[in-house]
């Protein structure tokens, strides 16, 4: 049989979102793939430079729908820097508990969607229901059940009061008993099994190669936790595992992710005991001094990066994110060649794709229609040429 | 004449055309409730009692709905599809003898016609999804074409075994032969003793190849959602997509009704008239259908046909060399 192209997305039902791969296929085996970012590219990084810098938790928050929280944490640490201020203990104790219910959330989400994708929607409703739980706890602390904007520049908005300790302490033990009971289904179930084990493998050196990040090469049982590399918030303070697999398959990311879940009910929980009293913000003038900063956090995707330049104003010069989803898709398309089209949909899933945080640079004409992507240094070039006949960056 | 009109009236009506397709509808709803309670939802919900009339309300919207030809799709055959996808097992299903007798004079084979017809609504399904020339349609296509060589065998020969216990082809044969005479204690009693308990390994291998021939989860690979679309299905819109979706449900009943008939002794019970008894037994096969479909995850085409070949086959061999040792030992 010859090699065919199969157009998948913008709109498939696999991919909720919009994002277009080709795949050249010889009968149903995958021979090669071309994926195509730029679909849902919104233009953050620009609006971030017309927003004050309190504004600009909003709108980073909403470059992530499910994994807003870890935007929020990455963002609000880095200006932290650029002031030179840490936000006082009690806020970084509160920061990792919501942002680790935001990796339960996020995690089992993802758990569902495996099961969505095989075709096993009891797995995805039983899932799901459970998720509730988690996003009550959210609603309980914060008002909101995703985009909460909990974590400020300086500090958190909302305080875990001590009345909120017994319901947290009381979701935790139902969703460890839960979540207990999904890794057995993930351990034992022979459709599943059958589907995900060998599927997609993408070994050790080629992960570290290709820079994957976060639950992806964790499967590949490459040791990268930035909780643990550089502990930010308190993570330095609470104990935990870092989860990794050796079967590098889609069944390896699959229970990286539920050990984690796990993982991320103790930290709660350890938290919730170590909790010191004090303030929960503090009070910042309206601008950052001049001077740039970067900061990681691990988002339940992987690793995530936040990058704030500041000339003194109460706007910020440049701000750039560079999203999980990005790193892990070289690895995505190497993980997809030689498996079947049935398997692409659990492949695709199992980096936990979000590409409209991925999204973030395309460059359309509109009167040919043509769509192209620079090298850096042609962007560089564009970019003082740029600025030298407008004479500054905004008018 | 009255006989003509009887014979028209339960050709179309009862137990024929209108009654099918209705038992069709509702075995939706059946399986959509179960399904749903299986899954911790409550499925249909709001149109008629509990959700009962959706069925109906969504084959009423899709005849509504606007029917689309793909510029390039063969059009006589993609137009001839969803009629023949229809047809077919609604020819099949008046051989089921659902009150008793059928609505369709029994013969000595129309079991075997019944098969083989299963076997045609797959060339159909085939022939669908390669008219509409849509890349996710042609893949289904070939999925199905390749599923078939998987579920259609081990379900033959899981049939066979029953027709050879019975001494017959004729499926109201089959269903009568389940009711034995025992003497106890000088009276005579009529019991009840279906071939699925006394074929349990062939009515496991029925009803597995059974979720096959109906696209279900284990198997719903040819319609594969979150892969290909949907599939075979993918091009179909507005009457033609109405027509399959009821094309599904008439094998859902013919599927049912056959493994009532063959495996559970058809209409045969104590109080309750044959056809209630059908009824309640070809639910309970629906059920477990439903149960399936809500317990695993959807295999890939190679391994379903490789795990057919490799258990199924061999199982339902195992069941024929039984039976007919059992035979031969009488």
């Amino acid at each position: 049989m010859p090699v065919y192209k199969l157009p998948i997305g913008p709109q498939h039902p696999a991919i909720k979102e919009a994002f277009h791969f080709t795949f050249d296929l010889d009968g149903e085996v995958v021979v090669d793939v071309k994926p195509r970012l730029g679909n849902v590219h919104r233009g953050i990084e620009k609006g971030m430079e017309f927003r004050t810098w309190v504004q600009g938790i909003f709108l980073v928050e909403r470059i992530c729908g499910i994994c807003n929280t870890p935007h929020t944490t990455c963002y609000a640490l880095t200006v932290e820097e650029l002031y030179g201020v840490e936000a006082p203990p009690r806020a970084q104790y509160i920061r990792t508990i919501i942002n680790e219910l935001n990796r339960i959330h996020s995690h089992l989400l993802w758990v569902g969607i495996l099961g969505m994708e095989l075709g096993f929607w009891s797995y995805f409703m039983y899932v799901w229901r459970d998720r509730e739980r988690v996003m009550d706890v959210v609603e309980m602390i914060t008002g909101n059940r995703v985009t909460t904007s909990a974590i400020i520049i300086g500090g958190v908005a909302y305080d875990i009061t001590p009345e909120m300790e017994g319901p947290i302490r009381r979701a935790m033990d139902y969703l460890e008993e839960r979540t207990k009971f999904y890794k057995k289904v993930l351990e034992t179930d022979p459709t599943i099994r059958a589907r995900t084990q060998n599927v997609g493998v993408l070994p050790k050196s080629v992960a570290i190669d290709l820079c994957a990040v976060g639950p992806t090469a964790r499967g590949s049982n490459v040791k990268s936790d930035v909780r643990f590399e550089e502990p930010y918030c308190a993570y330095g303070e609470v104990p935990f595992n870092l989860v990794t697999y050796d079967t590098c398959d889609v069944w390896a990311r699959a229970m990286v992710r539920i050990d984690e879940v796990l993982e991320s009910i103790n930290i709660i929980r350890e938290c919730l005991d170590k909790m010191p009293n004090g303030p929960i913000r503090l009070r910042l003038p309206r601008a950052p001094p001049p001077g740039e900063a970067m900061n990681r956090v691990e988002a339940p995707r992987g690793e995530l990066l936040h990058y704030c330049k500041s000339d003194g104003k109460e706007y910020p010069y440049r701000f750039k994110a560079r999203t999980p989803t990005l790193a892990n898709i070289p690895a995505l398309c190497e993980m997809l060649k030689g498996y079947y089209i049935a398997d692409i949909p659990a492949i695709v899933a199992s980096i936990d794709p979000c590409y409209c945080c991925t999204e973030r640079l395309i460059f359309r004409d509109v009167n040919s229609g043509k769509v192209w992507a620079w090298t850096y240094d042609e962007l560089r070039r564009y970019s003082l040429k740029w600025f030298k006949s407008n004479g500054g960056r905004r008018k | 004449m009255m006989d003509a009109l009887y014979a028209l009236f339960s050709i179309l009506v009862y137990p024929g055309l209108l009654f099918i397709s209705i038992l069709g509808l509702i075995y939706e709803w059946v399986d959509r409730k179960a399904v749903a309670r299986f899954q911790n939802r409550i499925g249909p919900f709001y149109t008629g009692p509990r959700g009962f009339l959706q069925p109906l309300a969504d084959f009423i919207k899709l005849m509504a709905k606007e029917d689309i030809t793909p510029a390039w799709a063969d059009k006589i055959l993609f137009g001839a599809a969803p009629l023949f996808a229809l047809v077919i097992p609604t020819f099949a299903t008046l051989y089921i003898p659902f009150a008793g007798k059928p609505v369709l004079p029994p013969f000595e084979g129309d079991l075997v016609l019944i098969i083989s017809l299963t076997t045609f609504f797959t060339i159909t399904a085939f022939v669908a999804g390669w008219s509409s020339t849509n890349r996710f349609s042609t893949i289904g296509a070939v999925r199905a074409g390749l599923q078939l060589l998987g579920f259609e065998i081990p379900m033959f020969i899981a049939v066979a075994s029953v027709a050879m216990s019975a001494g017959s082809l004729c499926i109201t044969t089959i269903a009568e032969s389940q009711v034995v005479e025992v003497q106890i204690a000088g009276a005579t009693y009529k019991v009840l003793l279906p071939y699925a308990l006394l074929q349990p390994l062939g009515f496991a291998v029925y009803l597995i190849a059974l979720q096959a021939e109906l696209e279900r989860v284990p198997f719903d690979i040819p319609e594969a959602e979150s892969e290909i679309v949907a599939g075979w299905l993918t091009e179909f819109s507005g009457k033609k997509l109405a027509f399959l979706r009821l094309s599904s449900d008439v094998r859902l009943v013919l599927g049912a009704a056959l493994a009532t008939a063959i495996f559970l002794g058809g209409g045969s019970g104590p109080l309750l008239p044959p056809i209630i008894w059908f009824l309640i037994k070809a639910t309970i096969i629906v059920i477990i259908s439903a149960m399936l479909r809500a317990m695993f995850a959807r295999i890939r085409i190679d391994q379903m046909v490789r795990g057919a070949w490799k258990y199924l086959i061999p199982l339902s061999l195992v069941q024929l060399i039984l039976t007919k040792t059992l035979l031969v030992v009488k």
